[in-house]
This record gives C-alpha cells, structure tokens and sequence, in this order.
C-alpha cells in the first residue's frame, strides 16, 4: 500500500508544470516534501489554517457535510489540496507554460 | 441616749398642751350647749347619765413610762424544744432610722488600737472623724484639740516609721507596677503575715468589704503588615470557535460513545454467561483494529493522490478535456454527409508499449472506465508479458488498475452486474478472474493447471447471466476449437466444455497415417441478445455458425461468410436479428438471422481488425483496419461509402486493431498495435438523431431507430426477393 502511495507522489511529481507536492501530518507538519524548505513551511501553515477554514465554512453550513477537497486558482498556480484529518495533501501546479 | 431624752421631753410638752386643749374644749363646750339649749339635743340612748359633779370632775391624766400597748406575752414557737416560749416584750423604743456608721469613738479600744496600728495617718483620721463628730456631737468641741495634740505626737515619731515603711515597699516595687494604687493599702498576704513579726510596725487596716479591681493590660503587639506574591500560575491563551458544526461533532461523538458503552455492557453480559476466556481474542481485536486504522489511513492518502492526479492532469491536459465536452466541430454544417473524428486523449502504459492492444471495452457501470487488454497479435514475435489495464478518462497518464500477468492477455469482459468483476483470456490458453477492486497483483480465480485450460489462445471470453443460484460464469472461445463455460466456484474454476467445433469435412489422413477429424478454430463470439442458448461463433476459417449451448454436436446454421479468419461479430443493438461480421478479407458484411447471403457488403480494402454497431443509432457502425483508419458508416446516409475515413495512425508503422463505443458520450477509443489507445469524438453528422416525422410527434428515439432500420432493410430485402440480392451491392463495393 504504502509502495503505491510512494509510486502515485512520484508520478504527479514527474507530470507537466508540476512544481512540488507536499505531505504534512495533522500536526500541521510537513512530512514529505519536494520544495525547499522555507516554502515548504510556509505552504503547510498557510494551507492547513486555510483548509481548517475551509472546513468550518462547509461544516457550519451543514454539519453532516465535509469538505474533500481544495483547488486555489491564482494567476500563477493552481494549489490543489486533499484536506483529510490525518493529513493534508498539497500539489502545487503551473498549469500555464 | 440624748435622742430619747428629747423625745420624752416632746411627749411632754404635748400632753401638756393636750390638757390645756381640752380644757377649752370643755369650755367652749358649755357655750355651746348654752346656746343650743332651746332645741333638743339628741343623744344615743345608752349615754352614760352624768351627775353635774361627775361631769365637772376633772380626770388627771398622767403620762407614764409604761406603754400600754405593748403586749406582755408575746410567745413564740420553738421547734427546738418543741413548745411556746415566752418572747421578751418589746422595748418601747421605736426605731425610727438606723444607720451603721464606720466611725470608731477615738476613745475607744478598737480605736486606740487602731491609731497604734495604722499610724501612717492617724491624724486625718482623726480630723475626719472629729469632724464627723462635730456634726452629729455638738457637745465636744474640746476633743479636736486633744486630737491634734496626738497628731502631733504622733507626726513626729512617723518619718521613722514611713522611711522602713518606705523600704518595705521599695522591695514590693519590684514585683510589678500592675498593682498601681493598691500599693498604699498593701493587700498582700505577705504583708499580712509580717504584721506580727514587725510588731509595732503600722500598718492599715484591710478593709475586707474594699475590692480591688486588678486589671492587667498586656503588651498589644504592634501591627504589622507583611505581603507575600506566589509565581503567578502559568499563563496560556486559549481561544476557540463554538460553530455549529464543533456541536454538532459533540453530539456525534456522545452518540458514540454511548452507544460503544452499549456494547460494551452487552460484551459483558455475554462473557458472563459464557465464561470462556475472550481476552485474547479481545487484544488481537485492539492490535487488528489499530492496523486497520494505519492502513485505512493508508488507502486515503493513496485516494486523495489519485484524486489530485486527476486534478493534475485535468490540469494539463485543459483543452483536451474542454474539447471533450464542449467542441461540435462547426464544418460539418457545410459538409453534406460527412464526418470527422476529434483525437483525444492517448492512453498507454509504459509497461506495455511493445504490446498489441488484442481488446479494449468499456466498463458497464462507469462510463469514463475502460479495459484495455495488452497482449500480440505478431506470432513471429512473440512477448512473455502481457497486461490489462483499466483507464479512466479523468486520468489519462496512468491507468487506475493494472493487472499484470506472464502471458498475453488476448481478451476481456466486464461482468455487467458487478463491474469490478474483469475476466481475461490468455495468449497460453488460461482464463483468469480478476477482482480489482480486491486486488490487481493476482487473480481471484485462475485455471492454469494442466488439464482445466484451453490449448490455444483464448480469442475471445464472455459472461453468462447468473446461474440460478447466483453462481457467476463465463463462457471462453479458443482456437483449438472448443468453447467453454466456467463456473466460479468457492476456490475453483469449474469448466465445461459446451461445443467443439468441426468442419463439415471427413477425415484426413496425418502425417504419419493416421485419421484425424478436421476441428475448426474458433475466433470470436458473440451471444445473442435477447436469446441467451443462441450464439454466434466466428472461426478462422470464415464460417459462421449459429449455434445453440443445449445442443452440443450440432450448428443451428452455418454461414459461409468470409474468406479469412472472422475477427468480429456485433449485433445490432435496436434489431436483434441484424449482425455484422469483419474479417481478414477486408471485408465488411451485414448479415439478417436465417438468411445466408448477407444484406451489406463493404470492402475497406486493408484487413478488418474489429466493427461495432453504435449504441446511439441503429444504422452506424464503426470499424478500423490495419491500415490505421476508422471507417463511419450511417446506412441511413448512405448505403455505399462510408461517411468518414480518418487515419489514427500512421499507415506503415502502426495497425490499428480495437474499436469500441463509448455507451453514453459521443466518443470512441480505438487501439493499436503499440500499446496506445487513442480517444476520438465523433463529430455532429456521425452521431444525427432521428427526426420524428410531424404525424408521429410522439414517439421515443428508440422506436424511431427501429423504424429507420427497418425501412432501410425492406428496400435492401425487396431486390432479394427477386433473387439478385446483395450481389449489385457487392459489385459496387468491390
């Protein structure tokens, strides 16, 4: 299972305008990662408080709902991010090139 | 007693006015009897009658010591004794006021004693006293000079006596200062003992009815202020959100909580009735459970990525996927019965790019799903390897499942009612079962034992409807010329063999003398739709024979239809007794049930890898050829030539070899030999609905498809009526 896993993150990092994936626990600690350090940091801080709330929103607006998953266009990347409670899955992509 | 004196003498002087008094009463008496002697005097009866000289006579009263009064036997009872005793008359003195003074007369004993005693003060005593007496005792004027005569006396033998007197306190001064004004009077009981051992020494008197008040005032402690600061406890700020989900959530885990409590007591119950010991398996269950947690965390993670690869790759392959839903190609407005096909997305798998695609279809129950099976279709060059791979159209980079297996996988099918559930034909005569969503390293069922196996490749597998007691089977045709249905059992692949194809040919001789019976080859296969015993089957021979599974040794019938080895045969979906067969011998051909000369020919003029009737239309088949293009026939449009040849691939390197509809959306993959499988959208005019004619408003597309069929196949009937079918139609093709 955990071969698939590993296998699966090294395919989506090898995909076209792929720039990194990240792993963090539910600590808010990145795991795995394929950036560098600081933006690595950065990223799991900055997505894990933007998933909570994510979350919240979907949650409050009914409470047997959940949110799954999470695509931040911006006019560079696309962030998509798989929230889960354990973990939280971020691939950063330039769709554009 | 001077006070009684003065009273006797009151007494006196009283009863001497009294006499007087009375004497002039009796005088006045007489006047005013005189003067009243006119009227009658009333007088009580029992008046004493008075002589004249009585009446004048004058009654001495004399005044006496003795009070009459006073009673003389007075008697009191004595309990002692037990009897009156006679009390002692009372004195005739009144007292009138009594008062007991402390004064002592100076010249008593207990005075003079006194003044010896106490001689610190005598004088003022004295004086005190003297002049106490002075105002009661008017008649002593003379003792204050005595007094002052003794004071005198007395003055000058004190500074003695005061200095030891002195001294004396001097050594009490240090037992305390408590004692304040008593000092003076010297209340101790010490004092009192050494009175008579100092004699002579003075000393006052105790006064025992003087009580002292002794009152004691202990040092107040000074106030005093004294502060103290603990280490302030830890700070921490907390901070949260109440929302109504954080609710909500709460409730929820209540909810579970007791209904684990629940079962725990149940647990405990049933231990109780049963006291077998389940702690083993009660840890074994916590371990399971733990790892099952990891592990379904596992499965999610791998989840979520294949998720965000799909993200990934919609990412990439943007316009793609916008073209896949949204381009109608707009030319073909201007083009008259023609069409075009829109390459997609290319699906390959890097394992398998030396592979032939040997088949692909569509899963039944997901319309973006598809297998695709790897294998050879080059015999000279055969590949240990094979695969079948299940794509989905959300990831075109990589395929959800892969199943590999170590040999050709020649083909496959999806069982319709469970859509996990693939059976693939291999290229060494086995069949196995696959069940993907278990697992895709090893099959769920596999037949490759010696004896339970096909001996030549397996062309084509098939699933039958349930048995009825819900037992999955499949039916597999292989060259060798004998077509089986296996039964899934619990562990095993049951097998039996339901046909083995002849050839309506006798004997021949072998090599080495020997007869043989000629077998034909079976090559494809296909069931009829409706009637579950009736099947066709294509051999490598180019026969077609209609068969039924009750009947085992004999043909229902036997088309005589191609030339080459048939690689597919199709039903119509709309008209069940409508097939269409492709071959090797470039050939196309349409056949009705029961008729053996077929109603449609067509030529493509390259060898024909596989034809499919389109699920949307009952007139459009599609097909492909070794030459790397995709033929669009719609009947409808036209009976002659296809309304669209596009070459997929380029013509000397690759063939093309599968084709299939996608069941839902207007697309179709087709494979080719180097492991690819393209997706191409079929443009507006290959996919034209039927108009519903004004009269017949009402009906549904399927019986308008119906209708097209048939008034196409009455005018392709009529000229076989008159015995010159199909062979015009032929002529013109070829």
């Amino acid at each position: 299972m955990s071969n698939e896993v590993e296998e699966t993150m090294k395919r989506i990092q090898s995909h076209k305008g792929v720039i990194g994936t990240i792993v963090v626990n539910s600590e808010g600690i990145p795991i795995k990662t394929t950036l560098d350090n600081t933006t690595t940091v950065q990223y799991a801080g900055l997505i894990s408080s933007l998933a909570d709330k994510a979350r919240s929103v979907v949650r409050d607006l009914d409470p047997s709902n959940d949110l799954t998953f999470l695509r931040i266009r911006s006019k560079k990347h696309e962030i998509m991010v798989a929230p889960d409670k354990e973990f939280i899955l971020i691939v950063v992509q330039s769709p554009t090139d | 007693m001077p006070p009684t004196t003065s009273i006797k003498k009151v007494l006196n002087t009283k009863t001497l006015k009294k006499s007087r008094q009375s004497n002039t009463r009796v005088e006045d008496g007489d006047d005013l009897e005189e003067w009243k002697k006119s009227k009658q005097l009333l007088r009580p009866k029992d008046q004493l009658e008075l002589s004249e000289g009585e009446l004048k006579d004058i009654i001495a009263r004399q005044l006496g010591t003795n009070d009459p009064l006073i009673p003389h036997n007075l008697v009191q009872f004595n309990y002692a004794q037990g009897g009156f005793e006679l009390m002692p008359p009372a004195g005739p003195m009144i007292v009138v006021y009594e008062a007991q003074g402390t004064q002592v007369h100076k010249e008593s004993e207990e005075a003079k004693k006194q003044v010896v005693e106490q001689g610190l003060d005598p004088a003022i005593l004295e004086i005190s006293q003297s002049t106490e007496t002075l105002a009661v005792e008017e008649p002593i004027p003379v003792i204050p000079e005595e007094v002052i005569e003794e004071v005198a006396a007395e003055e000058s033998e004190k500074p003695e006596e005061e200095t030891e007197a002195e001294e004396g306190e001097g050594e009490g001064e240090g037992e305390g200062e408590g004692e304040g004004e008593g000092e003076g009077e010297s209340i101790r009981p010490e004092d009192d003992e050494d009175k008579p051992q100092t004699g002579g020494k003075p000393k006052k008197l105790t006064n025992q009815f003087n009580f002292c008040e002794r009152a004691a005032l202990t040092y107040n402690n000074p106030m005093r202020t004294q502060e103290t600061q603990t280490i302030p406890p830890p700070m921490g700020t907390f901070s949260a959100n109440v929302l109504q989900w954080i609710i909500y959530d709460a409730y929820q885990e209540d909810f579970e909580a007791q209904q684990l409590e629940k079962e725990l007591e149940r647990e405990r119950k049933e231990k109780e009735k049963a006291p077998v010991s389940r702690h083993q398996a009660m840890a074994k269950k916590l371990v399971g459970k733990a790892h099952q947690l990891s592990e379904a965390v596992q499965g999610r993670v791998l989840e979520c990525w294949k998720v965000l690869e799909r993200m990934v790759n919609q990412n990439t392959f943007d316009d793609i996927a916008k073209d896949y839903r949204y381009w109608e190609d707009p030319s073909d407005e201007f083009r008259d019965e023609e069409g075009t096909l829109l390459p997609l997305w290319k699906f390959h798998y890097d394992k398998t790019r030396k592979n032939t695609v040997t088949d692909i279809e569509w899963n039944p129950h997901y319309y973006d799903l598809f297998a695709v099976c790897f294998g050879f279709l080059d015999f000279m060059k055969p590949l240990e390897e094979g695969a079948v791979c299940l794509f989905t159209l959300k990831n075109p980079s990589f395929p959800d499942y892969i199943c590999m297996t170590d040999s050709a996988v020649m083909c496959v099918d999806t069982h319709p009612k469970y859509p996990y559930m693939v059976v693939i034909g291999l290229y060494d005569g086995s069949v196995s079962v696959y069940n993907v969503q278990a697992t895709c390293k090893q099959p769920a069922f596999r037949s490759n034992n010696v004896t339970n196996k096909h001996r030549g490749i397996v062309w084509e597998v098939k699933w039958a409807p349930d048995l009825p007691d819900g037992e999955m089977n499949f039916y597999s045709v292989s060259e060798d010329g004998k077509i089986n249905n296996w039964v899934l059992m619990q562990n095993d692949l049951a097998v039996t063999t339901i046909i083995t194809l002849f050839l309506a040919k006798d004997e021949v001789f072998g090599p080495d003398g020997t007869k043989l019976k000629v077998k034909g080859c079976a090559s494809c296969v296909k069931f009829h739709p409706k009637q579950p015993l009736i099947y066709l089957v294509g051999t490598e021979e180019g026969h077609i024979y209609k068969c039924s599974t009750a009947y085992s040794s004999m043909f229902l019938l036997t088309y005589e239809a191609h030339h080459m080895p048939v690689y597919r045969i199709d039903f119509n979906r709309y008209n069940s007794d409508i097939f269409i067969s492709c071959s090797g011998d470039w050939r196309i051909k349409i056949w009705e049930d029961n008729r053996l000369e077929p109603l449609f020919v067509f030529d493509v003029g390259a060898c024909v890898g596989d034809v499919k009737w389109a699920p949307y239309s009952s007139t459009v088949f599609a097909a492909v050829t070794s030459e790397g293009k995709v033929y669009v026939f719609d009947l409808n449009v036209n009976k002659y030539k296809p309304i669209c040849v596009q070459a997929i691939v380029s013509k000397r390197r690759n063939k093309l070899t599968r084709i299939s509809f996608n069941p839902k959306l207007p697309i179709i993959i087709v494979g080719d030999d180097k492991g690819c499988v393209q997706t191409l959208k079929l443009s507006p005019n290959l996919r034209i609905p039927c108009k519903a004619p004004k009269k017949q408003q009402h009906l549904d597309q399927w019986t308008l498809q119906c209708m097209k069929l048939d008034k196409l196949l009455s005018l392709v009937r009529e000229p076989g009526a008159l015995d010159l079918p199909e062979d015009t139609a032929e002529s013109i093709e070829s």
